[in-house]
């Protein structure tokens, strides 16, 4: 056990480079305390980076918004350049968790934590968000759709860290957007399904879609094969029993204490079904 | 066995009890602003800031619900934003200036509304009140709107089990009417 505090980025990423063990970043802590409670994670190297400002904050560079990592959700929130160019996203984050939470919890961390009804994925997702990833010696762009492999793991290497996460400024411009986070109550809830969706319509024919859920599998995934499905296609040629039979090749929703399978899955339909009537 | 007593009774403390057996950091010293004092302590860097508060501090105010950040008991603002003392480390006060509910009750804007939720009855055990105290007395000075939706809003990061908060949204509007 050791805490690490590291008085710049510099000196983060050498550290990394000597540490090879297993560690966990500590930023917001709204995951990581709640995990060490419950005795989830019991004897791992800790490395604050809160204070390190070179990770916060939201800028524009060219066409590109860049987040950094440990920026709040609320900075999100009350971000005038998120408010101009993703109003959708910003839109959308409101529920995310409590006013409370999202005042300390940070947008890298949500994306880190890699939890299946993790809200801020689905949305980068559809996004077609690029995920930084530093490292002493390179700096590389993963996206989004990419950078889970399985039940909270990710390509992450040992030596590397979360800088930015980098979306499009014009990420969201002639779209149609669409975004549900069902639960039990409006705030303070973790998510049984969530659907976010983004589409472009020209006559009466889809010409592009882009589907992505939380809470339905071990992570939150683009749904392709149903997006492959629908795109081209007017409301009346969609047959929806094909679209459940697709999604559900896509999806693996687990019964546990917010929510049956069985709900969850029909719950998803409706939800595309919603949308693309919209 | 930890972690399925911790999940089951999050209420009784067990969690809390384990995770001070687990996580034993080497001291460090850290400053912070404590309600208009300045204050330094050398501690765990991980250790809980609510535990801080109320073990190192004898701020018993702050109050300890679930523990997982979820009802708001442990509510303080941290740099003026409201936050869940339980899921924040001593490391996050580094530098920081804090106010807890004993803080907020010495201030003109939090008697007022104390002398509000007194009026309303609002209060009936009075566990969470120290959290609704602080997210209301952010609302007042960051906004102040005599607007129920906004209250609510607000207020929502805060979970009360007696009443049916009816009386707290009435309160927090009588104190925006009274403020202005």
């Amino acid at each position: 056990m050791k805490f690490v505090k590291p008085k710049d980025v510099e000196n983060l990423l050498k550290n990394l480079e000597e540490d090879k063990g297993k560690k966990y970043f500590l930023a917001g802590g709204t995951d990581l305390n709640v995990q060490i409670k419950n005795g989830i994670i019991r004897d791992a190297n800790i490395i604050y980076i809160n204070h390190l400002t070179e990770l916060s904050g939201i800028s524009e560079e060219n066409n590109i918004i860049l987040i950094g990592a440990t920026t709040s959700i609320m900075d999100i929130l009350d971000s005038d350049l998120i408010k101009r160019h993703l109003p959708y996203f910003q839109r959308s984050l409101e529920s995310f968790a409590s006013p409370l939470l999202q005042n300390t919890a940070t947008i890298g961390g949500n994306i880190a934590n890699g939890s299946p009804t993790a809200d801020v994925i689905p949305l980068l997702l559809v996004l077609n968000a690029k995920v930084e990833l530093s490292s002493k010696s390179q700096c590389r762009l993963v996206y989004i759709k990419d950078f889970f492999t399985g039940y909270k793991q990710n390509v992450m290497k040992s030596n590397e860290i979360i800088t930015h996460i980098i979306i499009d400024k014009n990420a969201e411009k002639d779209f149609l957007t669409f975004y549900e986070k069902v639960g039990s109550r409006r705030t303070l809830t973790i998510s049984k399904v969530t659907l976010a969706g983004m589409k472009k319509v020209s006559g009466n024919r889809i010409s592009q879609i882009r589907l992505a859920v939380g809470s339905l599998s071990e992570f939150p995934r683009r749904l392709f094969k149903v997006e492959d499905y629908i795109t081209d296609k007017t409301l009346t040629e969609i047959d929806f029993s094909k679209v459940e039979n697709l999604l559900g090749k896509e999806i693996t929703p687990i019964t546990d204490l917010r929510s049956d399978k069985e709900y969850r899955y029909h719950v998803c339909v409706n939800l595309i079904r919603t949308f693309l009537n919209q | 066995m930890g972690m399925h007593l911790g999940f089951l009774f999050p209420s009784w403390g067990l969690g809390t009890r384990y995770r001070k057996s687990v996580v034993k950091e080497k001291k460090m010293k850290i400053n912070f602003i404590l309600n208009e004092n300045e204050v330094s302590i050398d501690v765990d860097p991980m250790k809980r800031l609510l535990d801080i508060l109320r073990e190192d501090f004898g701020l018993t105010g702050t109050k300890e619900g679930c523990g997982e950040g979820e009802c708001g008991a442990c509510t303080i603002l941290l740099d003026g934003k409201p936050v869940t003392s339980c899921i924040l480390n001593a490391i996050h006060a580094d530098g920081k200036e804090i106010y807890t509910v004993e803080g907020i009750a010495e201030k003109h804007i939090g008697k007022l509304l104390i002398d509000c939720f007194d009026e309303t009855n609002a209060v009936q055990c009075g566990f969470c009140f120290p959290g609704f105290l602080v997210s209301s007395y952010y609302y007042l000075k960051t906004d102040g709107e005599k607007n129920l939706d906004k209250i609510k809003k607000a207020l929502s990061g805060n979970i009360c089990r007696c009443t049916g908060y009816q009386k707290i949204f009435e309160s927090v509007m009588m104190a925006c009417v009274r403020k202005s």
